[in-house]
């Protein structure tokens, strides 16, 4: 009886350790697994990973916990792994196991959210944050015709990513539109429920405010079905969200557009540019990479530009399935 | 004793609410807007039905940290029951039986093999949510038939008929506690299952009962939850057991069981859903929502303790 | 066979596991970073084991560790002053919360559950609202850095705190006739104090005790990860009583054992790093958890024979 279990151990823990693949091994791992937006970014990564012959690890926190990423890329150090690819919840935490990483040979790419430009080897850029406040900046403007009061509905109040978005936000607004005031920043907890019920409550504490901007995935339907439920048909919606979860809104109306990037691209190229750079063919000085179907790629410096950010809007958003 | 002493606690809770009501009044009187104050019933719904369900639970000596993770299996099944074509009170009853059904998960082990209820609920809690992810991994449960939302009734019917509804099933076991012999079993257990048995009560099958009771009403809360928007997030409910459990303590039911009734809990729950958009309302910054509501917690605890003259040295 | 034998076996029996479906799971090198990642919960799971054995609980220590982390953030960065000094302040903070607990526990006699339900939200709420959830404190000096994520070879400098902690814990109770009146206090705190126990002072002084530990092990945190932030610990107090009760601790008070937590912690960090490094999916650690706290219970009672309900 125990010996049939520690054969059948023995069995399964061969099986797990893979079958006969000669390309490298790339692990990635997502700020949290539990987003569909990561969801996403994995579709485009197994895409690639599939082509290229790689073999992709996908692991990381369940929840956005700030010390399991650290956790994580240990253990791939210690499993040995070609190349390990983050999108980064805490810059500063991560930096330190990154250039460990780095010193011990394996290559450090980061997508989707940076770190400390010494701790990565390239980093695989949608879009700026600076380049995102624009964007939203922009469609708030347009919406509010140049003056008027708006919110933010954001992820957590602790969430990196947003609060560089913010950050960024406010800059643009000091600069290009005086006239314009962020009114309050509310926080969701990628919760759509949250989103929504704290859109409700702002709209009546801040009757004046005419535009809503969602700046976490789970919180533009959220925000939207909130404005939709209000009847308040003087106020839009805007934001950083999915196609999927923007087309009902925008189709309504109520969403006017969603601000994103092609996920399944990142995953696509993220997993694309950490096999060359495992390869050797990314490297300093490279202009221009080649990543499978996406074609030639721009690199810039020590960044790999998927492109700018893009505007789902109701005439768009059904070309689109993620 | 008199009514008050007996009812001091539901009076002490009904008090801080009033004096909310009260300031809420004088600095921010946009509160008392219809549209607003049909908002906050619509949201504390939910949060009502489950407090029912942990009020039996804990009257019955045990705690349930589970529900949070229930919730979210449950809105997940009601979409997908829906999404595969299924009428609305078909997909209802299913989120309502998963509920039992984990609720039940919960009463064997507790009640059929005598294990501590934290601890089965801490894991269950755990199990349950960390396989939902797995199975899900995220993706929300999208393209639901448009009877999905409201249940087909429609927003403005939507909308009275989720709060209306989630009194009702207070109303319901309201009296049934007071009126049935299982109400008072429940009492009995919590108090001294021992002296229970002797009396007749069989402290086992209520308190798996009252487990499988709270599963039920949290697949409810998850459905009146999951009805008012046209998808499933499948990783929702997270922190709902504190919510529920901070209410139903808030109002006055005791950790160590048998003593606590479902007027008080109303009236935690009723406190503690005005409470968040009344922080905002008076001008509050989102940052510290947090440490004030642990704040209201304390200060009703606290002050109820304060004012008593026994000590509960009470188990968790 | 008591509890703790089969739970060491169980422990072998992981790593040996892992040793084989794991990559690189057998080193000296992987062992350290097994404590590295462990030290933080396991100062909280060491100062939750007493409080358990009196019959409590403390949900709110991880809220604490975030909360010390956020002192010291501000302490050394705002206030300027020097690091020492702003480890000290963080460590007070932590008394300071523990003294928050012990007050409502010891002295107003609510239930534990409840007093640190309220401070799991209070003192994360506080870290919240002074760095208005953004501020991140980081750029710390080396020599600190050194304290989390340093070592002698593959010995993390962490093990050094978790030993010491370990041995303290041990000794008050197993040693000391401290340990045995939390115990009393455990099975029956009415009779304690017939006893001539001081039941306050003892219920006051563990929640001081664990208070103390949150901070303590929230400089550790800080300086592994290089960074103090509101969100620090955030879920650790699930883990720590995770660890106490898989270690054969009972939830209801007036039995528990120090080494049955190392062996609980272990068991768990063991579990966490060889999934990983099996290329495993991080959710299945929190089944298998789940699974193997029904499995201690059900164990300890088949070990103990203790009615439950």
């Amino acid at each position: 009886m125990r010996n049939a279990a520690l054969l059948a151990l023995l069995l399964g823990a061969v099986a797990c350790r893979g079958t006969g693949e000669h390309g490298k091994t790339i692990a990635m791992m997502p700020k949290n697994k539990g987003n569909p937006y990561f969801a996403s970014c994995r579709t485009g990564a197994e895409e690639a990973a599939k082509e290229l012959k790689v073999r992709l690890l996908w692991d990381g926190p369940t929840e956005t916990d700030p010390a399991k990423q650290n956790e994580v890329v240990e253990a791939w150090i210690t499993r040995g792994v070609d190349a390990i690819a983050v999108s980064v919840e805490n810059k500063e935490a991560i930096s330190t196991v990154l250039r460990k990483a780095r010193a011990r040979g394996i290559k450090v790419l980061t997508w989707d959210a940076d770190t400390e430009p010494d701790a990565r080897d390239y980093f695989v850029n949608q879009a700026t944050p600076r380049g995102i406040a624009e964007t939203l900046a922009g469609h708030a403007a347009r919406l509010l015709g140049g003056k008027g009061s708006f919110a933010v509905i954001t992820a957590s109040l602790t969430a990196a990513n947003q609060n560089e978005w913010l950050r960024q936000l406010r800059l643009v607004l000091a600069e290009r539109y005086p006239d314009i005031k962020l009114v309050d920043v509310r926080p969701s907890d990628d919760d759509r429920k949250r989103a929504f019920e704290e859109t409700q409550t702002l709209l009546k504490v801040h009757p004046e405010v005419k535009v809503v901007m969602a700046i976490a995935s789970p919180a533009v339907p959220g925000a939207a079905e909130a404005v939709k439920q209000s009847g308040r048909t003087d106020v839009r919606v805007t934001g950083l969200g999915l196609p999927n979860d923007a087309r009902p809104y925008l189709k309504d109306g109520v969403l006017d557009s969603a601000v994103l990037w092609n996920t399944k691209d990142l995953g696509y190229l993220t997993v694309q540019a950490a096999n060359a750079l495992a390869m050797g063919t990314l490297k300093p000085g490279v202009s221009s990479l080649t990543a499978g179907r996406l074609g030639a790629v721009k690199v810039e410096g020590d960044q790999v530009i998927l492109g700018t950010p893009f505007t789902f809007t109701k005439d768009n958003v059904d070309q689109f399935n993620f | 004793m008199s009514v008050a002493a007996t009812h001091r606690r539901e009076l002490s809770v009904g008090a801080a609410y009033g004096a909310l009501l009260v300031a809420l009044a004088l600095f921010a009187p946009a509160f008392y807007q219809r549209a607003n104050l049909r908002d906050v019933l619509v949201g504390a719904a939910p949060v009502l039905v489950a407090a029912v369900g942990m009020t039996l639970v804990i009257l019955a000596r045990q705690i349930d940290i589970s529900i949070g993770s229930q919730f979210a299996i449950c809105a997940v099944v009601a979409g997908t029951l829906a999404k595969a074509g299924l009428a609305m009170p078909i997909a209802a009853a299913g989120a309502l039986a998963t509920g039992a059904a984990l609720g039940a998960l919960n009463g064997v082990l507790v009640a059929g093999f005598g294990l501590p209820a934290i601890v089965v609920t801490l894991a269950t809690m755990v199990g349950l949510r960390e396989t939902l992810r797995w199975v899900t991994e995220g993706v929300w449960v999208r393209d639901l038939p448009p009877g999905f939302q409201w249940m087909g009734l429609g927003q403005d019917a939507g909308r009275f008929a989720i709060p209306g509804l989630a009194l009702l099933v207070w109303a319901l076991v309201a009296w049934g506690m007071r009126h049935l012999a299982g109400g008072r079993a429940v009492y009995a257990t919590g108090s001294n299952a021992e002296v229970a048995r002797l009396t007749g009560v069989r402290p086992r099958r209520v308190v798996f009962g009252v487990f499988v009771a709270m599963g039920a009403l949290t697949g409810l809360a998850a459905l009146l939850s999951a009805i008012q928007f046209i998808d499933v997030q499948t990783n929702s409910g997270v922190g709902f057991e504190l919510r529920v459990i901070a209410a139903v303590v808030v109002g006055g039911t005791s950790i160590a069981g048998g003593r606590g009734s479902l007027v008080g809990s109303l009236l935690g729950v009723l406190l503690l859903a005005t409470a968040g958009p009344a922080l905002t309302f008076l001008g509050s910054q989102a940052y510290w929502d947090r440490a004030l509501q642990g704040l209201i917690i304390l200060v009703a605890v606290a002050a109820d303790a304060f004012g008593s003259a026994t000590r509960l040295k009470a188990r968790p | 066979m008591s509890y703790e034998r089969g739970l060491a076996l169980c422990l072998v029996l992981e790593i040996a596991l892992f040793s084989i479906i794991g990559w690189n799971f057998f080193t000296p090198g992987n062992a350290g970073e097994i404590v590295r990642a462990s030290a933080e919960i396991g100062l909280l799971a060491l100062a939750l084991t007493p409080v358990i054995v009196t019959g409590g609980i403390d949900l709110s220590v991880g809220s604490l560790l975030g909360l010390c982390a956020v002192v010291l953030g501000v302490a050394w960065r705002d206030a300027g002053w020097p690091l020492p000094a702003a480890a000290a302040a963080a460590i007070v903070a932590g008394v300071a919360g523990g003294g928050l607990n012990a007050l409502l526990v010891a002295r107003l006699g609510i239930p534990p559950l409840i007093v640190t339900l309220g401070t799991y939200s209070l003192f994360r709420g506080l870290a919240e609202g002074v760095t208005a959830g953004v501020k991140n404190y980081s750029d710390f000096p080396a020599s600190f850095l050194f304290l989390g994520q340093g070592g002698v070879g593959a010995v993390p400098s962490q093990l050094l705190v978790l030993v010491a902690a370990a041995v303290g814990f041990w000794l008050m109770v197993h040693r000391m006739a401290a340990g045995r009146t939390l115990r009393a206090i455990g099975f029956s705190p009415d009779g304690a104090r017939y006893a001539g126990v001081s039941v306050n002072r003892r219920l006051g002084a563990v929640y001081l005790l664990s208070g103390m530990c949150a901070g303590v092990a929230a400089l550790l945190y800080v300086a592994r990860l290089g960074q103090a932030k509101a969100d620090a610990g955030t879920g650790f107090e699930l883990m720590a009583i995770t660890a106490v009760i898989l270690g054969g601790t009972s939830i209801f008070g007036g039995r528990g054992s120090v080494g049955g937590t190392l062996l609980g912690l272990a068991t768990l960090g063991v579990l966490q790093n060889g999934l990983r490094l099996a290329d495993l999916p991080a959710e299945l650690a929190g089944v298998v958890t789940a699974a193997l706290l029904l499995a201690a219970l059900g164990a300890n009672r088949v070990f103990q024979g203790r009615d439950g309900t």
